[in-house]
Order: structure tokens, then C-alpha cells, then sequence
């Protein structure tokens, strides 16, 4: 088991070390100057020099890669171009932000997702099994930011129920992420983005679920269970669902992955100061350390969930273990 | 007709070379105009620009002359232009920021020889000599005089295209705010805003939207107006930028020049930082040789024409100038900030970096007439009002909301969460705002202009004929009507009606007219084969 959780453990940096130098080398690629954004190109020469300098952009770039993996090693992601706080301090506090929108979202998804699922393949064929079907796969093919705009314009504009955005109300920042999730301000922000991000995602695991559900529905086991006359919701979800959740434990992971890069748009339009905004903000400007620090903040959450998810696939199925000479 | 002449006559003389000669100009004497690219920024940058390129390239095809448009990324084009220099034609906004109502920008870095903004190669000795002359003119008065006459100059030769003067377009609840102050190139986002309005209820804080988010709270670092803006609010300047333009007194009483090359600054009494502690001369001083020892990329140019800086009483100082300036004024009294020295003579040191433009100065302590309450990334900015300002603000305070978006600026304008605008809001938003009972959307005057920029040493763009001809081509009545809806005025000078004190009237918009542009180009000696496609002059 420990040999096990070592070897994955050193995949893991190793995979790591690629994505980061390929972070490295692909905002070095982009076209354009990175003091560009920061200074303006009419300034002397001189001045032009200076920014580099002061931001070690006047290295040659194989120096600037032995600085960046020296830094990366001992956890200091440097400072930001355009605002010169610590990337790290900048991540930590948007990577919250995203990540209760996302909890959020994700908790809508999985619950009405599995659910649906489950008494969709329980009643397959069924007019509710073909309504379920064709509304998830709407909202998924509909792009967040028509579901959102709609969201916004019936329910913020024209019915006042809802606030257009942000995370509070301007000007009652407060003090802590305890002190935010007190406030019912925040709670009334957090409605509609988290509508857009459940009801795009929700096709997923609706379906993956219900594909599972109809395949566990033809074991022998089931027909064991009913044979013995339990009743149906035991069956169903007792025996049945149970079972049928280790595709979408494994889909949620990737899920996860996606709903922290993929927020860019829902953030745009609720003007949420999260990750997603943060990544386009930072390589549009070209704010090296940020965006390699955010791209890396998401490769270190996806394959670090995909290490969890594989421990847990244990915990779900006792059919599955984990020893040294990996998962069984 | 005499240009016309010259050129035959050029022609006849370079003979069997198939090259027409004119001073500096070579062509491919009666050769097809070689196609050329108009580089914009695209549209999720600036919706407005990749329009216009639209309508311009179309224009050009009719006077038989083939231009491709090119909407790229901003930074890519930036590049291109500035670093590369690797570019035919492009359309910029050169937007009205406070200093560039100083002719300084418009004139000498743009279309001086040497200028910093001049990356297109343009070269007149008259305008170079005029530009040198202005800058060391240190009566306002007879500097203008040089100033009309360089932009004439500048007219005259089509060095630059001025599209139009887009006015800033501006949105506010006139039921929640009342007291706004526009300022030329800023309208309703100035800071004589921001001191004079007054919130109908509520806790009594302007709610200030922007699309763009705050980046930097760091005054020796900045270079961004959006920064400016800001900071302007927590740090005192020894002079403002006032409403009309004009300078206006601020933490200086009184900046005057015994000479051209001496200029003596007395500072108000009784000013103190956020912190307590009383701003003094002292601090001044400190603050031009900080600026000056870490080479603030903004105000180094300037600071470079320090010889000497000294202390000559209570409040007064001395500054002993290498060779006379006439923008510092506008350009480096009006923009530096007094910086509190007990705080900064530490820093970087203090903060473990090495450099001070590393330093993100996350509590700035100024001495302006906002006191700095926190600054959320991403999201807002809050300064609460200093009330014991020597101009105190009438409001609680500023909150500066980062909107994702326009629309969304607009649905908070419209939803009563933002009270007004920092910045331009799109145009077609401003109308329909407007049309709602308590929202006032309208635009005011700027300095500012979009420019249809050449590059002087390719191909038929080195000859003012051409240039003036395509100055003729640009569909300024349709731009104007269809694409800035209404909210601008055609371009005529390089410096805009807006700038009343520097803007020579007599340069108006030149017709936009195919026909004459035509005209023009026949008179300069070009021509047209049986397919209607422009030919060098033979």
C-alpha cells in the first residue's frame, strides 16, 4: 500500500515538472512583449529595460527557467507583473472565491444529476425519461453565458428577485471567508451562477448515471433483490445506485478540473473575482507568474483529485483494493 | 498643380530607371500601388476600431487601391507597431488621458524626428524644428503660437489621420447622484467629480463602475491612467489638472519661474497623511529623489532634467533645471505623488524586495483627500473620504466596482447597484440608458481621438499626396453616425476642439469625398490602368 502511494506520489511530481515547464515555454511563446501591458511601448528605451530587469525578463530564457523551477520547488510562485503581490496570495484568495461557486455549482449537478438519473433509468422510456434527457442535453449544449444572460434578465432585471452579480454588496467586504458565507447578501449572489453552472454540467452525470443504472439494473443481483420481494426504492437505491455511482465518482473528479478553468464566462457575466477570470486577465496581459501559477494551481487540483479518486473507488467498491502492486 | 509639375518633371529625369525620385520618396514610376494591411485591434478589445478598418479598407478599394484589414490581438499589434515596427497602416485610440492636454503627446512625441511615440518613421524639419522650439517656450502664450503652427504643419503633410474625436461616453443615476463635474477627457469619472457629488441616501459612498480592473496601488510604478485615477485620490499632487484643462493649485500654492531654467515651489501648510503625520518640504524632496534614484518609469524623462533640487525655506523649494521644459508643468507637477518619507525611505528594504517596483504598497498612506480602506482584487477598491482635506470630498466615499463587462456595468447602472461610470461605456448602452427615468447617458467632451496612423517609410504612404488623399478616403460622416452613434466628431487636428487652449480651429475635418481623394491623387501625378487599379505616378 505505502510502495503504492509512493510510486503514484512520484508520478505525480513528475507529471507535475511537465506541465509546469510546458506552462513555461507556452506563455513564452505568446506573441507580444510582457512589459507591453505594464508600461507603455512609447516609453524610452531605458525605461523599457529597467521593467525587465526589475522583473528578471532581461535574463536569457534558459536563466529564467532554472529561477522559475528553484522557485517552484521551494514554493514561491514570484510576484506579479502588473500588481507586484505574491501570486501565491493572489491564487489562494481567488481560488476560494472560484472554488464556492463551483462547490456549489457541482453540488446541484451530482445531486439533481445522480438523482434524475436514477429514476430515469428506473422509469426508462417513460415520458419523464425523455423530457429528463432532452432538457439536460439543452442546457449543456446552450452556452453558460446565453443560460446565464437569461437567468440575469428574468430574474435580476425584470422580476428584481436576484442582484446582478459580485459576491457581496459593494462596499461590505467582509473580514473572513466565515464572515462571507454569513452574510445572506452573499447567499443571494450566489444563486443565479450557481443555476448557469448546475444546469450546464447537469447532462453529465444524469446520463453517465443512468447508463450505469440501466446496466446494474440487468444484474442478477437485482433481480435477486426484488426476487425476495424488497421494495422497489430499497432496490433502487440500496442496491442499484449504489453500484451504479463509481462512473460518475470518476467523472466528478474531471468535473471538478473543468468547472475551476471552464468558469471564465459565468465569472465574466456575475462579475465573480475567481480563477477564471484570473486566467484570462493574466494571459491577456501576459502576467507571466499569475497565469503560470493559476494553469499549475489547476494541474496540481486535477491530478491530485484523480490520485483521491482512485483511493476512493476502494471505499465504494470492496471489490476494488490497493496494494504495492497497484488498484485491483 | 506645382507638385503635379515637379513630379513630371522628377520623372523625366530619372528616364529609363522606371524609379519617380522626389526628395527622400522613391517609386515604381507608373507601377500598380502595391496592396497594404490596416492593422486594428480586434473586437473584444475595442468593438469600435475593427468597424471603422472595415469602412476605411472599402474606401480605399474605390479610389482602386487594394487594403486588407487585419484585426489582431491588442498586444500582438502593440508589438508589431511599437517593438517591431513591422506594419503598413493601423487605427489607435489615442485616448484623452489628464496629461496629454499638454500638446507635448499630440505634437513632439508623436511626430517629432526623435519623438518616443513616433515609430512610423515620419520625418518634417519644420515640425521637428517647431516641436524643439515649443518644449523650451516657457510662456504659455507664445508656445501656443508655436503649437498652432505644428499642427498646421502636421495637417499640411498628412503625417496622421485623425477618424474623430469620440466624446466620453458616460453613464450616472441623476436620482442617487447630484454635483457631477466633468472634466475634458475624463468626463463624469474626473476627480472634481469625486470631491463635488453628493449620494441621495444610502451610506453615502459613489458607487464607481469600470470594465477594466485596478492593477497596481504602487505611485512609483504607475504608468496606467486607470492608476492614475485612483491613486490621484489617495496621494496628493502638487498641481491638478482642473475641469477646463487648465492647471489648478493643489499641495503647491504657488510653482513659479524666476527663469526658464529655475523653478520655485511652495507647498500649502497644514497638510497631513492618513497616518497623522505632517506633509512637509521635506517630503517633496524626498519624493523627486526617490522617484529619481529608482527611475520611475513615468516620471524618469522629467526627473532627467533635474540638475539640482533644494530647500529654501519652511515650504519652499528650489529646482535648478538642465535646459528649460515647458510640459513639465502638466506632465510631472500635475501627476507626481507626494510620498510620506517616514514610510518609503525603508522601502524596498523593508518589504524583502529589491526593487520598489516590486512592491505592491497594499495599505497606501497619502495625504489625499481619500483615505485608502481596502482594495479587493478583481472586484473593488474602497476609500472612505478624508474630511480633514484641505478640499474635502461632499460624499462618504469612492467604491470602485471591476464589472466582467459593459452590459453588466450597464444592468448595475440600470439596477441601481453602480451610481455612475469611471470610464467610457459603449456607445449604443449610453442611449439606452439614457431612455430610463433617472439615468442620465451622455458624452463629454475629449481630448482624445481615434487615429488612422501610417507608416512613412513604405511604399506610397512616404508621399503627403497619398496620405492627404487617404485623409480623404476615411468615411468620417459614417463612422461618426453608424459606428460611434453619434457620440464623436469628425478629425481634423492632431489636437482636438476639446483642448480649446492648443487646438489651432482653422484645420477642420477634410471632406470625406472618394471623388476628391481622386482629384488629389490625379493632381499628384497617379493614375489609373482599364481596371480602375491605382498606378504610381509615370
Amino acid at each position: 500500500m505505502l510502495e503504492y502511494v509512493l510510486r503514484r506520489l512520484l508520478y505525480m511530481l513528475i507529471t507535475l515538472f511537465a506541465v509546469a515547464s510546458i506552462l513555461f515555454l507556452l506563455f513564452r511563446m505568446l506573441p507580444g512583449e510582457a512589459t507591453l501591458q505594464v508600461i507603455s511601448p512609447a516609453m524610452d528605451e531605458a525605461v523599457q529595460q529597467r521593467m525587465k530587469a526589475a522583473f528578471g525578463l532581461d535574463k536569457p530564457v534558459w536563466h529564467q527557467y532554472l529561477i522559475y523551477l528553484k522557485n517552484l520547488v521551494s514554493l514561491e510562485w514570484g510576484r506579479s507583473f502588473v500588481s507586484a503581490q505574491e501570486v501565491t496570495a493572489i491564487i489562494s484568495y481567488r481560488f476560494w472565491n472560484t472554488l464556492l461557486l463551483m462547490a456549489s455549482g457541482l453540488c446541484m449537478t451530482l445531486t439533481l444529476g445522480i438523482g434524475f438519473g436514477i429514476v430515469m433509468a428506473w422509469k426508462r422510456n417513460s415520458p419523464l425519461d425523455v423530457a429528463g434527457t432532452v432538457i439536460g442535453l439543452i442546457f449543456q449544449a446552450a452556452p453558460p453565458f446565453i443560460t446565464g444572460l437569461l437567468l440575469l434578465m428574468i430574474m435580476s432585471y425584470r422580476l428584481g428577485l436576484f442582484p446582478t452579480g459580485g459576491m457581496y454588496p459593494p462596499g461590505e467586504r467582509p473580514e473572513n471567508l466565515i464572515g462571507l458565507l454569513l452574510m445572506p447578501a452573499f447567499w443571494e449572489r450566489i444563486v443565479l451562477p450557481t443555476i448557469t453552472v448546475g444546469m450546464y454540467y447537469l447532462a453529465t452525470p444524469m446520463l453517465v448515471m443512468r447508463d450505469s443504472m440501466l446496466e446494474v439494473l440487468g444484474s442478477d443481483y437485482i433481480e435477486l433483490a426484488r426476487a425476495k420481494g424488497l421494495k422497489p426504492s430499497t432496490v433502487m437505491f440500496r442496491h442499484a445506485a449504489r453500484n451504479a455511482l463509481l462512473g460518475v465518482v470518476t467523472l466528478a473528479s474531471i468535473m471538478v478540473g473543468f468547472a475551476v478553468g471552464g468558469q471564465v464566462v459565468v465569472e465574466s457575466l456575475f462579475s465573480w473575482p475567481g480563477m477564471g477570470q484570473l486566467m484570462v486577465e493574466s494571459a491577456a496581459s501576459h502576467d507571466y507568474p499569475v497565469a503560470q501559477g493559476t494553469f499549475l494551481m489547476l494541474a496540481i487540483l486535477v491530478i491530485g483529485l484523480n490520485f483521491l479518486t482512485d483511493f476512493l473507488y476502494s471505499y465504494l467498491d470492496p471489490r476494488i483494493t490497493v496494494s504495492s502492486e497497484g488498484i485491483k | 498643380m506645382k507638385r503635379r509639375e515637379f513630379l513630371k518633371r522628377a520623372g523625366v529625369l530619372a528616364g529609363s530607371s522606371a524609379v519617380t525620385f522626389l526628395p527622400g520618396i522613391s517609386f515604381a514610376a507608373g507601377k500598380p500601388v502595391e496592396g497594404m494591411t490596416l492593422l486594428t485591434a480586434n473586437a473584444s478589445f475595442d468593438p469600435v476600431r475593427p468597424e471603422m478598418g472595415r469602412l476605411i479598407t472599402q474606401a480605399c478599394k474605390k479610389i482602386g487601391w487594394d487594403v486588407k484589414l487585419a484585426a489582431e490581438d491588442y498586444n500582438m499589434g502593440i508589438g508589431k507597431v511599437f517593438t517591431e515596427k513591422d506594419f503598413d497602416m493601423f487605427i489607435v485610440r489615442w485616448t484623452g488621458r489628464a496629461n496629454r492636454i499638454d500638446p507635448e503627446t499630440f505634437t513632439a512625441m508623436m511626430h517629432h524626428r526623435d519623438g518616443n511615440y513616433n515609430k512610423w518613421g515620419y520625418n518634417n524639419s519644420v515640425v521637428n524644428e517647431l516641436s524643439d522650439k515649443q518644449q523650451v517656450e516657457m510662456d504659455p502664450n507664445k508656445r501656443r503660437d508655436i503649437v498652432l503652427q505644428i499642427q498646421k504643419a502636421i495637417y499640411d503633410d498628412a503625417a496622421s489621420s485623425p477618424i474623430v474625436y469620440p466624446s466620453m461616453t458616460n453613464a450616472y443615476r441623476e436620482d442617487r447622484l447630484s454635483g457631477v463635474v466633468p472634466q475634458v477627457g475624463e468626463g463624469i469619472g474626473s476627480l472634481w467629480t469625486d470631491l463635488a457629488a453628493t449620494v441621495k441616501g444610502g451610506d453615502g459612498y459613489i458607487r464607481t463602475g469600470q470594465t477594466s480592473p485596478l492593477k497596481n496601488l504602487n505611485p512609483v510604478s504607475v504608468t496606467d491612467s486607470n492608476e492614475f485615477k485612483e491613486l490621484r485620490m489617495i496621494y496628493d499632487r502638487l498641481l491638478q489638472v482642473g475641469p477646463d484643462g487648465s492647471i489648478r493649485p493643489w499641495a503647491a500654492t504657488s510653482i513659479k519661474s524666476p527663469d526658464s531654467t529655475t523653478v520655485d515651489i511652495t507647498i500649502r501648510e497644514g497638510m497631513k497623511f492618513h497616518d497623522g503625520t505632517p506633509v512637509t518640504i521635506e517630503d517633496v524632496k524626498f519624493t523627486f529623489d526617490y522617484y529619481k534614484k529608482w527611475k520611475a518609469p513615468f516620471f524618469i524623462s522629467s526627473l532627467e532634467k533635474f540638475a539640482s533640487n533644494e530647500i529654501t525655506g519652511k515650504n519652499s523649494l528650489r529646482i535648478k533645471l538642465t535646459s528649460p521644459h515647458a510640459p513639465l508643468m502638466i506632465n510631472f507637477f500635475a501627476q507626481i505623488f507626494i510620498l510620506p518619507q517616514h514610510i518609503w525611505k525603508d522601502i524596498p528594504e523593508k518589504v524583502n524586495v529589491d526593487d520598489v517596483l516590486k512592491f505592491a504598497n497594499e495599505n497606501p498612506i497619502g495625504s489625499g483627500p481619500f483615505k485608502f480602506d481596502y482594495w479587493d482584487r478583481g472586484k473593488e477598491l474602497k476609500v472612505t473620504a478624508n474630511k480633514d482635506h484641505f478640499n474635502a470630498p461632499k460624499c462618504a466615499g469612492i467604491i470602485r466596482i471591476a464589472y466582467g463587462s459593459h452590459d453588466a456595468m450597464a444592468a448595475a447602472i440600470e439596477a441601481g447597484e453602480c451610481d455612475r461610470t469611471r470610464y467610457i461605456l459603449k456607445p449604443a448602452l449610453v442611449q439606452d440608458l439614457n431612455k430610463i427615468n433617472g439615468i442620465v447617458g451622455k458624452g463629454y467632451p475629449s481630448h482624445g481621438w481615434y487615429g488612422f496612423m501610417f507608416n512613412h517609410l513604405r511604399g506610397p504612404l512616404k508621399d503627403p499626396v497619398f496620405r492627404t488623399a487617404l485623409d480623404h478616403v476615411v468615411p468620417r460622416d459614417v463612422i461618426k453616425a453608424v459606428v460611434m452613434s453619434g457620440f464623436a466628431e469628425k478629425g481634423g487636428s492632431v489636437i482636438a476642439p476639446a483642448n480649446e487652449f492648443w487646438h489651432n480651429s482653422n484645420l477642420p475635418a477634410r471632406p470625406s469625398s472618394t471623388k476628391k481623394a481622386r482629384e488629389v491623387l490625379e493632381a499628384g501625378g497617379y493614375s489609373w490602368d482599364s481596371s480602375g487599379t491605382l498606378l504610381y505616378p509615370a
